[in-house]
This record gives C-alpha cells, structure tokens and sequence, in this order.
C-alpha cells in the first residue's frame, strides 16, 4: 500500500514539474518542441494535400471535395503564422485548393 | 473560295496588329523577360533589382519560382524585402549561401556582411549601373536552338533536345509530386480564315507549369466556354500573361496556330 502510494506521490510531482516548467520557462525545450511538432503538423496536412495536383484528373469527385474541404480546414491554422510564411503559404494553399476545385467543377459539368 | 474584301479587311488588321506587337516587343534579346523590381530599394539606398528571366528559366521551372516559391506572376507584387530574402523566402529560397546548382554555390541574397557589401548588393541592385555579371547571355545563348523573337532562343527545342534541363524541385521548399500525367492538346479554332487554328499542347506547358500556375487563375474557363481575343491576349490576359513578356512572343503567330489548313 506504502508503494503503491509512494508511485502515485512520484507521478505526480513528475507530472506537476512538467506543468511548472512549461509554464514558468516560456522558452524551454518542452514549449519549442511542442511548436516544432504544431509546425511540422500543418506542414504535414499541406504537403499531404498539395502534392496531390499534378495527378488532380485522375481523382474521383469524392477525393477533390475531400481535398477542397481539406484545405478549407487547414487555412485558419496556416494565417496564423508570421507575416511572409503565411502569404506564401496562404497563396500556395490557395492554388492547391483553386485547382481542385476547377477540376471538380469540370468533372461535374462532363 | 474567293477572299472576299472582308478577309482582307481582317488580314489587313491583323498585320498591323502583328507589326505592333513585333515592333514593341522587339527588345535587346537579353532584355526580353527582364523584370525590374523597386519597392522598397530606394528606402535601403539601392538601386532596383534587375532580374532576368532567361538565366532563371534555363535553370528552373516557371512552377518551382512562381508556385512553390511563391513569386506573383505580376511584377511587383511579392513584395520582396532584404529581411524576406534573410529568412530564406523569395530569392533567399535559393540565394542562400549554401545551396548549389551545378555544384556552384548560390550566392547568398541580402547578407548583412559589411565587407564588399556594395558589390554584393550590385550583383541584383543592378538597375543603370554598367556590371559585367558573371553570366554572359551571348555565351549562353550562342549554344542554344535559334529564335526570331524574345530572347532569340527557341525554349522549347532547348528542353526537348536537353540543352536546358530546368530543375522542378527544390529540397524543403517544393513537394515531391508523382509524374504529371500529359493532357491530350487542345484544338482552338481560329475565327477567321486566312491563319489556321490554335494547337495547345497541354504537355508543352506542363513541363514548365504544371497544373497550378495556369488554372485557375490565368484560365478559369472550361475547353470551349470562352472566345479568346488577340487583343485581350494582346493586353497581357490569357496566353498574354507570359507569351509577349517571358514566353516567346505575340508576333511568333505560327508557334500557336500550327493546325495544318490543308
């Protein structure tokens, strides 16, 4: 009972040192690499959305709404960025999104 | 058929319109595409950037710059600046210092560094200074397929033949996309009789621009929705917003109407 206690008690002071270190240090590893993952996570959903545009006619009608819906998400996470990154990416996502959208349009009028 | 007073009429118009063109666009050929950039040059005591397209071009697609770098396809409106650059977006993408092109490192863009800094800073702020560049156009062009118009080099036969090999992809900028898919041409039928009609290849152009850079924002229209005008074209829409300004020219009429009339 004693141990099992004792664990509890360990877990969490681990778990408020984490809290207070975070919180106290706003520039500490933990808080970099939470935005070095929260970039990369953005990053991610863009590439996995725009490398799609050279292959844009062989999609089906389902997969461009998907994508078109997809970059609708992904745009309020990217205007939060600095001034530069986000106009270049804010543009690029918007030709990704504009394409798929025009072959969708296309599509659908066949 | 006889022609009729109306054709001639129309053929009448349209070689004044072709000798117009021919005649505005007829710039030193190493001039031709040259876009001179000053929005904010004369703040930091600079000359304007002179950027020439066909040094550019003969090294990387019309995507890599103008999709995945993120530079307008309308002069001026990047906005570029020394701190962009520094930060390694616009012309710091590749003018950073560290990246190579045929195993020659791109020389940074913007560096802060005192010394030379005056002829760093010429290298691009170029604008009514007399610098020899260490790319010569008359060195370069001499080696390439000859053309009437623009820069006097037939792009197009430079890539096919693989004179030119322009890179589409850069490492940590650009995505790694699957191989284009080539689209079948395009037949677009031209109004009149006396020039045959428009040819598009899609595949032509999508070596350099892939999808995104031309649909939908210089072609929104679907394949027979709309009638394009050579004046509109004329006016830098459509075709126009590269043909007559990086593109081969306007008066190179049969590079476009190629479908054989009989």
């Amino acid at each position: 009972m004693r141990k099992k206690i004792a664990y509890c008690v360990f877990i969490l002071a681990a778990a408020a040192a984490l809290v207070c270190s975070v919180a106290v240090f706003p520039d500490n590893a933990f808080r970099s690499a939470g935005i070095a993952c929260a970039q990369d996570d953005w990053k991610a959903e863009f590439e996995d959305i725009c490398f799609r545009t050279d292959d844009s006619l062989s999609l089906t009608n389902e997969e461009l709404r998907r994508l078109v819906s997809r970059c609708d998400a992904l745009k309020p996470r990217i205007e939060k960025l600095d001034e530069t990154e986000r106009k270049v990416f804010l543009q690029r996502l918007r030709m990704c999104r504009d394409l798929f959208a025009f072959v969708l349009e296309s599509q659908e009028k066949k | 058929m006889k022609p009729t007073l109306k054709t001639f009429a129309v053929a009448a118009c349209f070689l004044i319109f072709a000798a117009g063109s021919g005649a505005r666009e007829r710039v030193p050929p190493q001039t031709y595409g040259r876009v001179i950039i000053g929005n904010h040059s004369a703040g930091a005591g600079l000359a304007p950037v002179v950027f020439d397209h066909w040094l550019h071009r003969a090294r990387y697609t019309c995507r890599l710059c103008h999709v995945d770098i993120g530079f307008s396809m309308k002069a001026g409106a990047t906005n570029i600046t020394a701190a962009t650059n520094r930060q390694g977006f616009h012309c710091g993408a590749c003018h950073d210092g560290k990246r190579r092109y045929d195993g020659k490192i791109i020389f940074a863009s913007c560096t802060e560094s005192p010394v030379g800094k005056e002829a760093l800073c010429d290298r691009c702020h170029a604008w009514r200074k007399n610098i020899a560049h260490e790319n010569d156009f008359k060195a370069f062009a001499e080696k390439l397929p000859k053309d009437v118009f623009g820069n006097g080099i037939s792009w197009e036969a430079a890539e096919k033949s693989g004179q030119v090999r322009p890179l589409d992809f850069l490492e940590g900028v650009s995505l790694k996309r699957p191989a284009l898919k080539a689209q079948k041409d395009v037949s677009i039928e031209a109004n009149v009789t006396w020039i045959s009609d428009v040819v598009f290849s899609h595949k032509k152009h999508a070596v350099w621009n892939g999808c995104e850079v031309c649909h939908p924002d210089i072609f929104p229209i679907k394949r027979g929705e709309k009638k394009y005008t050579m004046l509109e074209i004329d006016e830098g829409e459509y075709c126009g917003v590269c043909h007559g300004k990086v593109a081969f020219p306007l008066a190179s009429c049969e590079k476009c109407h190629t479908r054989p009339t009989f």
